[in-house]
């Protein structure tokens, strides 16, 4: 189920009235017993990948309001009758025509600048006149962003992708498919660590090294990176071995900064990691967890656009934790913190009894902590 | 709070009634302003005298012998307390407890203190100076030198006295944080909506130009694209001692854009503006929160890839719920939530105290009555009026481009000088 397509020319997505049908894989209920299909690597998905994310792109395009104006009109009146039109009942993941709405207003901040309220478009007070007739300056041709929507409502393409960016905690992280998009839950990682290097700082324990496992876009290393601030600890070794990971979370890194900070290391877990056995005073990690038969019948913006490589924990979810768990004995050193990211409940449950008896006595105060959802989220625990 | 340049004298009487016209050399405020001093409740409350010829950015209230002798009361009760807790400090016996209370009402004294200690000072060079005009009358050289100086001495004691005044003069320990503005539509329907939507704007234009940052929290939008309530997050040094005065009702009267015949109707915005605090000024412990997020039903985490990440913040002891819904990384809208929320419990705290409050002091200017009418936009006859102090500003743009709007709160901050200067002479320190 490979899809190929050259992406027709942007006029011709000029004002072209809504389409009603929905793309093929977002509508395809796949029966549990057909292979998982790979990640579909579309033409354009590839030559995109090269280009500036929206949001970084310069100012040099522009647009009149009375465009926009129309521009926003087609993209609402899009997502309503997609989700009229949708011949399936709602996936309870699915966005809601809402969240949508709120999508479209920041893919328009993110092509045009942070302030910029499409409100105002619609709003007949009393702004001056001036404001009212001059352009809006955007980082692309409308055309584009047209083509933009209607990727995200009718192929499901992740918000994320498209502009090049995802929100996180208080930073703003690129982000392109071959990543995962951190996800709202992987914040309080970041916290986690932050409570640990402040209780060891106090209690005179110095600094060392943490390393975060399977960075993806860097989002955890740039994170705990910074609270990890001079004095509380040494360098971060983030490890992926997907070239992509590589690419983009050096982009991160660079961006805030953390060049000297943070080390990135291609390859597989602990394994670029040999110099640093027994020394890491924390590690942190976010592995694929979800069971792989379940792959296929994930939200369409998942399953059809992030990388499965980062998704696939094998037959239960817990081929990875269960090799990171083995691994952290022996890399940690006493005292060392680590936190696991799980599929939640079952899975937290297993992974803080293996940890804990499975080498008797390596581990002690092994917690499972909650997200905000309740659900069993994170597997935490010290070196003995 | 800052003295700001009129001469005020205190008198005992009915106030007059003062009208000032255009042309007048002082007026106040830029543009075309009338004055009306507001009739008073009681019979202490002083009036206002427009000193036409001295108005200057240097002139300074009058400290009459009233004022004096009650502050002469005040240093010496300030100067006993200090004392006692300097001797508290001082023994050995002292628990950690008492120690460190002690050493916090000290802190919190030192700076009165340090003027009560100048003016001492200088007041006892007065005396010294005094004694030595009397003691050579015919030294024509030292007559001339101690006059001199004791002029230069009472300048002096004069700017002690003042700041002295100015430190024992009851303070809003808010007025330095920053603050939330809560906006909303009141009756009027969609014409209240649009209009909440120009305040809020003026707001927004208004903080832009002192500088501050200005953050919108929630917007909710009503049919014609108005706004039925928004608020904000407004940061930056004393915005909450500005911005106080806008609590409560602000009329408009205007012809509505939806309104054929051309009628003028009368509708209502309510503003409160909370001060911020943080997790310390309120006492809130991580425990007394409960913080949920949107669940799609789905298992989340890697499975779900979403947008929205609404929170909402629950504080358990008194039950006060804020959700934050708009922000584009769930961190953000915590710690948005977690702002209003202090912000919130902060203003409940502020109201028990309000509440407890001398008759006088709940009457005066600034004491928080959301529901009070305190300004009507008249669109017609182009002016605002602000009712607590009686002043009109003929520009309604030039008021919601932001720019009036800062003459309009001197004179509300001077009126607020005034109450706390009455409420110091009528003896009520609260």
């Amino acid at each position: 189920m490979v899809v190929s397509r050259i992406p027709p020319p942007a006029a011709s997505l000029l004002r072209r009235p809504p389409s009603h049908r929905l793309s093929r894989f977002s509508s395809a209920a796949v029966s549990p017993s057909a292979t998982p299909p790979p990640t579909p690597e579309t033409f354009s998905s590839r030559r995109r990948r090269w280009e500036t994310p929206l949001f970084l792109r310069p100012l040099t395009h522009s647009a009149s309001r009375d465009d926009l104006k129309a521009f926003h009109s087609w993209a609402s009146s899009l997502v309503l009758s997609a989700a009229a039109a949708a011949s399936r009942p709602p996936h309870p993941s699915d966005p809601e025509p809402a969240h949508l709405l709120r999508e479209l207003r920041w893919l328009l901040q993110d092509a045009s600048t942070e302030s910029f309220d499409p409100h105002q478009l619609f709003s007949s007070s009393s702004s001056s006149a001036a404001a009212a007739i001059s352009p809006v300056p955007l980082r692309a041709e409308l055309g584009e962003l047209y083509g933009i929507w209607r990727e995200r409502v009718e192929e499901r393409r992740p918000l994320q992708y498209l502009v090049g960016c995802e929100h996180w905690r208080d930073m703003v992280l690129v982000v392109r498919e071959g990543v995962l998009i951190p996800r709202p839950e992987t914040e309080a990682v970041v916290d986690m660590v932050a409570e640990v290097a402040v209780t060891a700082a106090a209690e005179g324990e110095g600094g060392g090294p943490w390393a975060d496992l399977g960075t993806g876009s860097g989002a955890l290393a740039v994170g705990i990176a910074r609270v990890l601030g001079d004095g509380k600890g040494g360098k971060v070794y983030a490890t992926d071995v997907s070239s992509d990971a590589i690419e983009v979370a050096k982009i991160n890194v660079q961006r805030y900064g953390l060049e000297d900070k943070v080390e990135i290391r291609q390859g597989s877990w602990f394994q670029p990691l040999g110099d640093l056995d027994g020394k890491l005073a924390g590690l942190v990690s976010n592995p694929p967890y979800i069971p792989s038969r379940h792959l296929p019948g994930l939200q369409p913006e998942v399953s059809g656009h992030e990388p499965w490589l980062a998704l696939d924990g094998g037959e239960d979810g817990l081929d990875h934790l269960l090799h990171l768990c083995n691994g952290s004995s022996s890399a940690l050193r006493p005292g060392g913190f680590f936190v696991f990211e799980t599929n939640g409940d079952d899975q937290s449950e297993f992974i803080a009894d293996f940890v804990t008896t499975k080498c008797r006595g390596c581990f002690n105060g092994v917690k499972i902590v909650p997200d905000f959802s309740g659900i069993g989220r994170f597997v935490t625990g010290f070196r003995r | 709070m800052r003295f700001l340049g009129l001469g005020v004298v205190w008198r005992r009487r009915l106030p007059r009634v003062l009208e000032l016209s255009e042309s007048s050399p002082a007026v106040l405020l830029s543009g075309s302003v009338a004055f009306r001093a507001l009739p008073p409740s009681s019979a202490w409350t002083p009036s206002l005298v427009w000193d036409l010829r001295s108005y200057s950015t240097e002139t300074q209230p009058q400290l009459t012998t009233g004022i004096i002798k009650i502050m002469e009361q005040r240093m010496v009760a300030i100067e006993q307390r200090s004392a006692y807790l300097h001797e508290r400090v001082n023994q050995p016996e002292a628990t950690t407890a008492e120690y460190s209370t002690a050493n916090k009402e000290l802190q919190q004294l030192e700076d009165t203190m340090e003027l009560i200690r100048d003016l001492r000072a200088k007041q006892k060079e007065i005396d010294g100076l005094k004694s030595l005009l009397v003691e050579c009358p015919e030294d024509k050289d030292m007559q001339h030198m101690a006059t001199e100086e004791m002029s230069a001495a009472r300048e002096e004691e004069k700017r002690l006295q003042l700041l002295l005044l100015k430190s024992l003069l009851p303070k809003d320990d808010a007025d330095e944080k920053d603050c939330i503005l809560e906006v909303r539509a009141g009756t009027g329907g969609e014409e209240a909506s649009l209009f909440a939507m120009d305040i809020f704007k003026m707001y927004e234009k208004f903080s832009q130009k002192k500088g501050w940052q200005f953050d919108v929290v929630e917007i909710m939008v009503s049919d014609l694209k108005g706004y039925k309530e928004a608020s904000a997050a407004i940061s930056g040094p004393g915005a909450y001692g500005l911005l106080k005065f806008e609590s409560g009702v602000h009329r408009v009267q205007r012809v509505p854009v939806t309104e054929k015949s051309g009628r003028i109707h009368t509708s209502a915005v309510s503003v409160a503006i909370l001060p911020q605090a943080s997790a310390v000024d309120v006492q809130v412990r991580n425990e007394d929160l409960k913080i949920d997020t949107y669940r799609s039903g789905g298992s989340g985490g890697q499975h779900a890839n979403t947008t929205n990440s609404a929170v909402r913040i629950t504080h358990l002891p008194s039950g006060l719920t804020v959700s934050i819904q708009d922000e584009r990384s769930q961190h953000m809208n915590k710690s948005k939530a977690l702002k209003v929320l202090y912000a919130r419990l902060y203003e409940l705290e502020r109201s028990r105290q309000h509440a407890s409050r001398s008759k006088l002091r709940a009457q005066q200017i600034g004491s928080g009555d959301r529901s009070e009418r305190i300004r009507t936009y008249n669109f017609p006859q182009g002016r605002v009026t602000d009712h607590r102090v009686g002043i009109t500003v003929h520009s309604i743009a030039e008021v919601l481009e932001g720019e009036s709007l800062e003459a309009l709160i001197n004179a509300l901050l001077l009126q607020e000088e005034m109450d706390a200067i009455a409420s110091f002479t009528s003896g009520s320190s609260l």
